[in-house]
């Protein structure tokens, strides 16, 4: 029995108990997978697992809470279930992990660089196959035949946690995490180059074309407080509704600071991002702050106290400044 | 037009009520001599400060902010400005990234009896930020500076050659 | 029909230098992996090839739209009595959009009718409009997310163009739409196209062609309708969707805003804005009640607004032009032809 049956068959088992077990299935087109939410055996039946598995499907828990949910899940995904249950936004008790070791995703924007230079869209896809070193995405007539390395998602480039974290009931054999590999942080890289005025071109560049969807809010796990949040609130009144730079930038501050020492680097803000802003950079310059201060990692250990809510007396990492 | 327009430039202070903002008190009482950039903003402990508050206030047309507590062990609160130390630790390694030059924020401790401390602190931090000049805005980025980072990052494609 | 006209693929750039010298010109430019509208730059190649990330929408209807300013006062005469000075700006500067594919042209036929109502016709749509002209350019090839033939347009629809652009071997066919596009051919960089209209034909229907059939949702309304109280149907629909605005602010037929006031002193700017229904706040009352409290209520709102409640009030017009953005930028890829067609499944079963 493959992995992936022997997955659908300990759902099955374990659905009866449960609201729903969330995954993911075929999308509109062969490109796109689309989160599948099982609530029989024939949803389970629908199950795949394959680098379009994009989604992270842990952005769902919150709102279940209080019923019993199943969820399936890669490596990072599970990180952003430690980070939930690190915040008590989701009860042990009520969520039953699903796990399998995983290979690596897709990032679609790359995909589509690729078929651009071949002078054909994703949208005119009529094949696309896979082995764990290449992919073929026929389109338009033409077969382009792509690295696994190149269009890989950054992430799984310097992915150190390709099995989940935590799991109730896991299929397959763990894998070992590879060496990370430098293209994964060309957006750091790019940016740490750059002197202090050539950032804020940067960043008035790209935020120019915002629209303001909040799609990177809504589609980060940790951000829980979207229906309420403080960026489009009048009371505290943070932000206008002005289109310019500095208002959509200081709403990036906000999500990333409101992240700081939670964000587990899953990426789902930057791949929700229709208009292709580099959000992640932000976060992840962030993250590298506090791993460089605090010694810390978001969503490996769920009892541990993330660093912005402790303190220690002398600080291993803080010098006070002379005057 | 006040008098001192064009001379002065736009420095905000947050001051703890307890220790900072006595002893920017006790500098005013011993009539200490500092320029005038900065302006108090007075919370109750360096603790409050979101930081938010400093990326807000530079975003939106300061030209430095300085943020002043009671010192580490010291908080009328206790513990207050210990999570502050960490959170303000964190904001002056970020801004950086977005285009605004880390020496623009600062932060430090003054207590109710170090008015002289105080006068120090203002001077050197306006010095500071007269050094850097009027801060840049993100509205009036040059063209030939965003055509150059333009197309630093290969990100992705939505479009077919024409 | 007007004079047919062709330029040729190298005097493009001219022509549009041309129309720049006279008004603002928007042309699809590609940003950062995107293709957005932006003033015409020779510097910066035009991409023609398909259909923009975001829509022209934002050349008539504005992200962020300031209404007036408002400055309050004494009377000279009386201190005692207070003042309100209420200046308009109502601001509307000539454009061309150029090379917008026809869905995103069409989508102004449904603002059109709820902001040029008879009753409450909105001054500030009408002045960017009527400034407005709309060069767009036929589709050679589509995608597997135009479903325009569903909503009655199509890869050559001219409904809200003034020109309409076709493209064949070495450049493009010029049609006039409106008489507001006919002037417009009168360019000398225009040669005198009659004898490729059969080739400019024949682009458009291969593009038609290759559309996939259209089903038939002439029972998409009533069917809508019919599943409204059915909040598993709509649970089920709208179980991954995480409620953001992309579908809605990349939408070219999307028209809701919020008004907001931003107060400095005794002055301020009272400001609209896209709003979006997918939003919690959408219909957030002040007492705290929200009607539409979760996101299957909001989506089935959506797709309920698009293809019943709003064909329903005018006269069969589908509040969708079938461009698919909303399901090719859905984070999720949240498909609304499926949600319309599991409705008129529903209905049917």
């Amino acid at each position: 029995m493959s992995r992936l049956e022997e997955l659908k068959t300990r759902i099955k088992e374990a659905l009866p108990g449960l609201e729903c077990v969330i995954g993911w299935q075929k999308g509109y087109d062969l490109l796109h997978h689309t989160p599948l939410f099982m609530r029989s055996e024939a949803d389970v039946d629908k199950l795949e697992w394959s680098p379009l598995n994009v989604h992270n499907p842990a952005v769902y828990l919150p709102p279940f809470r209080g019923k019993k949910v199943g969820v399936v899940v890669k490596g990072c995904d599970s990180r952003s279930v430690v980070e939930l249950l690190q915040e008590k936004l989701v009860n042990r008790d009520e969520i039953v992990i699903f796990g399998l070791p995983c290979d690596g995703v897709v990032d679609l924007s790359k995909v589509k660089a690729k078929l651009a230079t071949a002078g054909v869209t994703a949208g005119q896809v009529e094949a696309v196959s896979h082995n764990d070193k290449t992919i073929v995405v026929t389109a338009g007539g033409k077969a382009v035949s792509m690295q696994m390395t190149d269009v890989a998602a950054d992430k799984c480039l310097r992915c150190q946690f390709p099995n989940a974290v935590l799991a109730d009931a896991y299929v397959g054999d763990p894998i070992a995490p590879s060496a990370p590999s430098p293209a994964a942080d060309a957006d750091l890289t790019a940016l740490d180059a750059m002197s202090v005025p050539e950032r804020m071109a940067f960043w008035r560049y790209h935020m120019d074309r915002c629209i303001r969807c909040y799609a990177c809010r809504n589609a980060c796990p940790m951000c829980v407080c979207r229906d309420h949040c403080i960026a489009q609130s009048r009371e505290p009144h943070w932000l206008s509704q002005d289109d310019t730079v500095t208002e959509k930038l200081m709403f990036q501050v906000v999500h990333a600071m409101h992240l700081a020492g939670r964000c587990t680097e899953c990426g789902e803000c930057q791949r929700a991002c229709p208009m292709d802003i580099p959000v992640l950079a932000l976060k992840k310059h962030l993250n590298r702050t506090i791993h460089d201060l605090f010694n810390y990692q978001a969503g490996v250990d769920p009892a541990a106290i993330p660093p912005l809510l402790q303190f220690k007396v002398e600080e291993d990492n803080i010098k006070e400044r002379g005057w | 037009m006040p008098v001192l327009t064009g001379k002065e430039l736009r420095i905000v202070g947050f001051l703890c009520n307890w220790c900072s903002y006595g002893g920017a008190d006790t500098a005013g009482v011993g009539r200490f001599n500092q320029p005038t950039d900065l302006r108090i903003i007075r919370v109750p402990c360096s603790g409050r400060i979101d930081p938010l508050f400093i990326v807000k206030t530079l975003l939106n047309g300061a030209d430095g902010v300085l943020v002043s507590g009671c010192h580490p062990r010291d908080c009328h609160y206790a513990e207050g400005n210990f999570y502050a130390r960490r959170r303000l630790e964190v904001l002056k390694r970020f801004l950086p990234i977005l285009g605004i030059d880390p020496g623009r924020f600062d932060y430090t401790w003054v207590s109710a009896s170090e008015g002289q401390r105080w006068q120090k602190v203002v001077t050197v931090f306006t010095e500071q930020i007269h050094a850097l000049g009027p801060a840049p805005r993100h509205a009036t980025v040059a063209p030939e500076l965003l055509a150059k980072v333009a197309g630093v990052l290969s990100q992705g494609g939505n479009r077919v050659a024409a | 029909m007007a004079a047919v006209k062709y330029i040729a693929s190298e005097k493009l750039p001219e022509w549009l230098k041309a129309l720049a010298s006279e008004r603002r010109v928007l042309v699809p430019v590609e940003e950062g992996g995107g293709v957005v509208f932006r003033p015409f730059d020779p510097a910066r190649q035009p991409v023609f090839g398909s259909d923009a990330t975001a829509p022209p929408k934002a050349a008539v209807f504005p992200a962020c739209q300031e209404l007036f300013r408002y400055e309050n006062g004494k009377d000279p005469e009386d201190a005692g009595k207070p003042t309100l000075n209420i200046i308009p700006t109502i601001e509307a500067t000539p454009t061309v959009v150029f090379g917008a594919k026809p869905c995103g042209a069409r989508g102004f036929l449904i603002f059109d009718r709820v902001y040029q109502g008879k009753k409450f016709p909105d001054p500030y749509y009408t002045a960017a409009r009527d400034a407005t002209v709309f060069i767009t350019m036929a589709c050679a090839t589509v995608e597997n997310t135009c479903f325009c033939n569903w909503v009655g347009s199509g890869p050559a629809d001219t409904a809200g163009s003034d020109v309409l652009l076709t493209p064949i071997a070495g450049g493009y066919l010029v049609e006039a739409v409106s008489d507001k596009g006919a002037p417009f051919l009168d360019s000398p960089l225009l040669t005198d196209g009659a004898a490729k209209t059969a080739e400019a034909e024949a682009v458009r229907t291969k593009a038609r062609e290759s559309l996939a059939p259209a089903p038939d949702i002439a029972d998409a309304p009533a069917a809508l309708l019919a599943a409204f109280d059915d909040m598993d149907f709509w649970r089920d629909q709208s179980d991954k969707c995480i409620s953001c605005g992309a579908c809605t602010y990349l939408c070219p037929t999307c028209y809701c805003f919020t008004i907001t006031d931003e107060t400095a002193g005794n002055a301020g700017r009272r400001m609209r804005s896209w709003d979006a229904c997918m939003h919690f706040q959408f219909t957030l009352e002040a007492s705290g009640h929200n009607p539409r409290p979760t996101k299957a209520h909001r989506l089935r709102n959506r797709v309920g607004h698009k293809f019943s409640y709003y064909p329903t009030l005018h006269e069969g017009l589908i509040a969708c032009c079938g461009c698919g953005r909303c399901v090719k930028s859905c984070p999720v890829s949240v498909d609304i032809r499926e949600i319309v067609q599991n409705a008129v499944a529903r209905a049917k079963a």
